[in-house]
């Protein structure tokens, strides 16, 4: 059967999605399952019989480390709180594109910079519902432009 | 990576994403066969599998859609095509492109009236 063929295929989406660890998972699984449906579509339509012919597939596709790195391009910048920090991989932890510390790094400061806008934005709404509609009260400036930055929280979740 | 390869991506980076556009622009078309077509062209896609990551943005941003449909020979298929707003961004692209590849073939005399 097919087997000795799906062998290589499921090694090869192995070792791209064990470098993964960082995306949506959403998008992971989008992108495991476009190169799975590409290698199955290259295999039935091209009446692949053989492992090399198969390798040469899975050769074009480019090696696990490139096509993760397109990956991470490709994902712009991610959401704060991207993924729960995966377990480190005991054997061979695969290269990474970005230093573990930067993604609770980032979620902390976007974590912070929405309480500032919360923040102002409460000073705002607060200034004008206290405003008499005759005599409209100016803000005072400094108080605007400098809203009590808070502590920025500790993130619990260093990876 | 070598400068050669270096200057490959750095040009990929901004067009090849109007070529996938492109390329589903009067029809849509299925993943393998994007792929395949960038396969045939040398140096536009660094290889094959990074194609679809970049599908995967377009369809983010809302430039493509994407809908799987049964295939006559083989597994299902994902068929990419161009929403309105990937049409206008096409559009942008080639006004923008040919202002400034003239402007490129001007400084670098690789224009053909150069």
């Amino acid at each position: 059967m097919k087997t000795q063929y799906t062998d290589v295929v499921t090694e090869y989406l192995r070792e791209v999605d064990l470098r993964l660890a960082g995306l949506p998972v959403l998008q992971r699984r989008e992108l495991l399952a476009d190169l799975a449906a590409h290698i199955e579509t290259e295999r039935v339509e091209r009446g692949l019989v053989g492992e090399a012919e198969l390798i040469e597939v899975l050769e074009r596709l480019g090696s696990p480390e490139v096509v993760a790195r397109a990956a991470y391009e490709e994902a712009g910048p991610l959401p704060p709180i991207a993924a729960p920090p995966s377990p480190p991989v005991a054997m061979a932890p695969p290269p990474r594109d970005r230093a573990p510390w930067v993604l609770p790094v980032i979620g902390a400061g976007l974590v912070a910079m929405l309480i500032m806008m919360a923040l102002c934005a409460g000073l705002f709404f607060f200034a004008r519902s206290g405003n008499s509609p005759a005599e409209p009260m100016r803000m005072a400036p400094q108080e605007s432009a400098e809203p009590v930055a808070p502590p920025a929280p500790t993130p619990s979740f260093t990876g | 990576m070598s400068d050669v390869g270096q200057l490959a991506t750095s040009l990929r980076r901004g067009t090849l994403e109007f070529c996938v556009l492109a390329m589903v622009e009067f029809e849509d078309r299925y993943g393998t066969e994007i792929v395949r077509r960038f396969g045939d062209e040398p140096g536009l896609a660094a290889s094959e599998g990074t194609i679809y990551p970049l599908l995967s943005r377009l369809r983010r941003v809302g430039w493509l859609d994407s809908k799987w449909a049964e295939s006559p020979s083989g597994p299902p298929r994902r068929y990419y095509g161009l929403t309105a707003a990937g049409r206008a961004a096409l559009e942008h692209f080639r006004t923008e492109w040919v202002s400034f590849r003239q402007t490129v073939d001007r400084l670098v005399g690789t224009g053909e009236a150069a």
